[in-house]
């Protein structure tokens, strides 16, 4: 029985479809990672337009007040176990935008990621290096960290 | 402009100057000749009113209202300035919407952001700041961002809250026959952070409503606290797509402010850098556009040329995006020849893919007959609503800023105005392909100078790249305007002696007008146009909410 889990824990980590969301501008370097120089599907990974059929979200720098909602909801329709990945500096602190009252500078405490690329924006590499760390963690059957805490539990969208 | 210049001078006017190539300068004494003078101006062809910009003074008590008029055929334009009062009960104006459809959300966003309420505007509600900003008008000075920080939880539930009520009036109306309201965005994959209020019956659109500002920063606030330079951060970051044509349009301000004229060599890097910028986020654009129709292919091979040019601005920068290659007072880094071998490969790889290109998509037969029907736009609905760059020039109209108000060494730069006639989805497609072809060219002619002015002597890569810009500027105001790959970009910057920082920087953006148009091209039309049309306009979230 546990070989058999295994499997499908194997099975999914080469194939995580990643939700298609886009929240701010590293975006592009997302679609850079998607295009033929870095091609990310070598590897497995494909975005997909809904969140049902998605495992991974990612966070694409900046969150501003307005898109999160949005954002949450998005994750909350992701079928379990929903991993993050935060890309660039503003999914972490606010990056450049730390000092603007419209974004959310404390998106790790609100929906914690299981990995975060720094960079603003982070390089395609980066991008796909940080999907291999979800990649892992699929692989073992980890939780994802949003499951195990965060104030998006307590919140309201 | 001699003869604008006395039509303006005949109202009550304190000053009326010319300034910079095609612009008149006129400050009203009093409010009550705005409407006279707008229609004035209007019937002498200056039908496209760009934006409007407030500026707050509350040392002297008055909010400093500036209109800036464009004549897009015959490029003279008016900046007209006006006084109004600044405690809120007081501060208001006749709108001028009603006349200049093109200033319908710059002056919801001036209400919004500022308070400047415009009597006899059609609808004047809050644009671009989030539900938890409304009523506070987060602009003016003396706004306390901290202590509107501090409630975090309670600044969001506020905005759920605006989201509930309208689920509500939305499910209010469900049930009626197939009449309902979508939400067309901010999830869906094309539309990127924007969201439109599409109510349908069935498939036919009766209505569309944007709702904007999901990537809304405040960067005009963000940028009164940094200093001339640091400034870059947040003005690159207007839209990533095309950055460097927008770190120019700053530079160039504070540059007139200073009286610092920059070199020859820093004015040609500028515009190799800024038709490089052009291509990448041109590329960009004309993925996202087959994208749209649900072709992937063309953006995978965009996406691949675009590489290349990339690889340049990371050989000269060390960054691909976030390149904040120019400052003011010319462009950041020296130049090495090799870089211009780099560039030659890009534009050699562009070369080589191009004609494939034009077999496989430009002369596509679906895309022929499917882009030819939807979002036309005809040059009226071009001058009336203030559109520009590559959505004007499709429909026809000779705009565009290299060659209207020549900055950086366009002048030095053989080009012409990339036009064509019909205005339709398929027309703006193909006015983005030849304006890659045209920057390819362009890149050429900047190659060959700066080859020829580092070989005879003229140029000195190392000295010259910069000029010294001083930490503090005089008393100042600038407008500067560059072409950018989305249209025209107009900063309008005010500086106070003794500062380090920007008082005011107002960034007009050209995504602005060119959602607002949605409303018009997409009324009557099928649900299955919406992607078309909007990814035919161009449209940038980034610039789009600032």
């Amino acid at each position: 029985m546990l070989k058999i889990l295994d499997f499908f824990n194997y099975a999914q980590s080469e194939s995580p479809w990643i939700v298609h969301f886009c929240s701010g501008c590293c975006s592009l370097e997302m679609a850079a990672a998607t295009g033929p120089r870095y091609d990310w599907e070598r590897y497995g990974y494909m975005q997909t337009p809904t969140p049902r059929q998605a495992d991974v979200m990612i966070i694409t720098g900046l969150v501003s007040k307005k898109i999160l909602p949005a954002l949450l909801r998005t994750f909350a329709q992701m079928p379990e176990p929903s991993y993050v990945l935060a890309i660039g500096a503003c999914a972490y602190d606010g990056g450049p935008y730390n000092e603007s009252v419209s974004v959310i500078k404390n998106m790790t405490e609100i929906l914690p990621a299981d990995a975060f690329v720094a960079g603003c924006p982070p390089k395609p590499e980066a991008i796909i290096t940080g999907l291999d760390i979800i990649k892992e963690k699929m692989r073992k059957g980890e939780p994802s960290a949003a499951s195990q805490g965060g104030l998006w539990k307590q919140m309201n969208f | 402009m001699q003869q604008l210049q006395n039509l303006i001078a005949g109202f009550n006017v304190s000053s009326c100057e010319p300034y910079k190539q095609c612009w008149i300068k006129a400050k009203l004494t009093t409010q009550d000749d705005l409407i006279s003078l707008a229609t004035a101006l209007k019937a002498n062809g200056l039908t496209s009113l760009i934006t409007v910009s407030p500026t707050d003074f509350p040392d002297d008590n008055r909010l400093e209202l500036n209109y800036f008029f464009e004549d897009l055929l015959t490029r003279r334009n008016a900046w007209i300035k006006v006084d109004i009062p600044r405690e809120l009960d007081a501060c208001q104006i006749p709108s001028l919407t009603p006349l200049f459809p093109s200033v319908n959300w710059h002056e919801r966003e001036a209400f919004s952001t500022f308070g400047v309420r415009f009597i006899g505007h059609p609808a004047l509600e809050d644009i671009f700041i989030s539900e938890d900003f409304i009523g506070k008008f987060p602009f003016r000075k003396g706004f306390d961002w901290q202590a509107h920080e501090a409630n975090l939880i309670e600044n969001m539930a506020c905005i759920v809250r605006g989201f509930e009520r309208e689920h509500a009036i939305n499910d209010a109306r469900m049930g009626k026959g197939s009449h309902t309201t979508l939400n067309w965005g901010p999830t869906h994959p094309a539309s990127g952070p924007l969201r439109l209020r599409v109510e349908v019956n069935g498939e036919d659109i009766i209505s569309v409503k944007p709702d904007v500002g999901y990537v809304w920063r405040g960067l005009e606030h963000l940028v009164e606290g940094k200093d001339f330079v640091g400034a870059l951060v947040a003005i690159e970051r207007i839209c990533f797509m095309d950055n460097t044509n927008a770190m120019i349009c700053y530079a160039q301000a504070v540059e007139e402010i200073a009286g610092k004229p920059i070199t020859p060599f820093a004015s040609m890097m500028r515009v190799m850098l800024g038709e490089i910028g052009r291509v990448v986020s041109h590329l960009m654009g004309i993925g996202g556009f087959f994208n749209t129709m649900g072709l992937v292919t063309l953006q995978m091979w965009a996406l691949d040329v675009r590489e290349y040019f990339l690889d340049v601005l990371e050989d000269y920068s060390g960054a691909r995006i976030a390149t904040a290659s120019i400052e003011p007072g010319g462009v950041r880094y020296p130049l090495k020849l090799a870089l211009l071998v780099t560039l030659e490969a890009a534009i050699a790889k562009y070369e080589a893919t191009r004609s494939e290109f034009y077999a496989i998509f430009i002369n596509n037969p679906t895309m022929q007959s499917r882009a030819t029907v939807v979002g036309i736009i005809t040059p009226e609905m071009v001058l009336n609503n203030g559109l520009c760059g590559v959505v004007a020039r499709a429909s026809g109209v000779k705009t565009d800023i290299r060659l209207d108000e020549p900055y950086a060494a366009y002048d030095k730069i053989n080009m012409t105005y990339m036009l064509a006639e019909q205005g339709s989805a398929k027309n703006r497609f193909e006015v983005l392909f030849k304006e890659v072809d045209q920057s390819m060219d362009i890149l050429k002619q900047a190659i060959a100078d700066l080859r020829r002015g580092i070989e005879s002597g003229e140029y000195r890569p190392e000295k010259d790249a910069m000029v010294r810009i001083p930490k503090k500027l005089p008393d100042g105001e600038a407008v500067s305007r560059v072409e950018w790959s989305r249209g025209e970009l107009m900063m309008h910057l005010v500086t106070r002696k003794s500062d380090e920082t920007p008082y005011r920087l107002k960034i007009k953006a050209p995504s602005v007008n060119h959602t607002m148009m949605l409303e018009t091209l997409l009324a009557g039309k099928t649900l299955s146009d919406i992607p078309l049309v909007f990814g035919s306009l161009y449209i940038c979230q980034g610039d789009l909410d600032r």
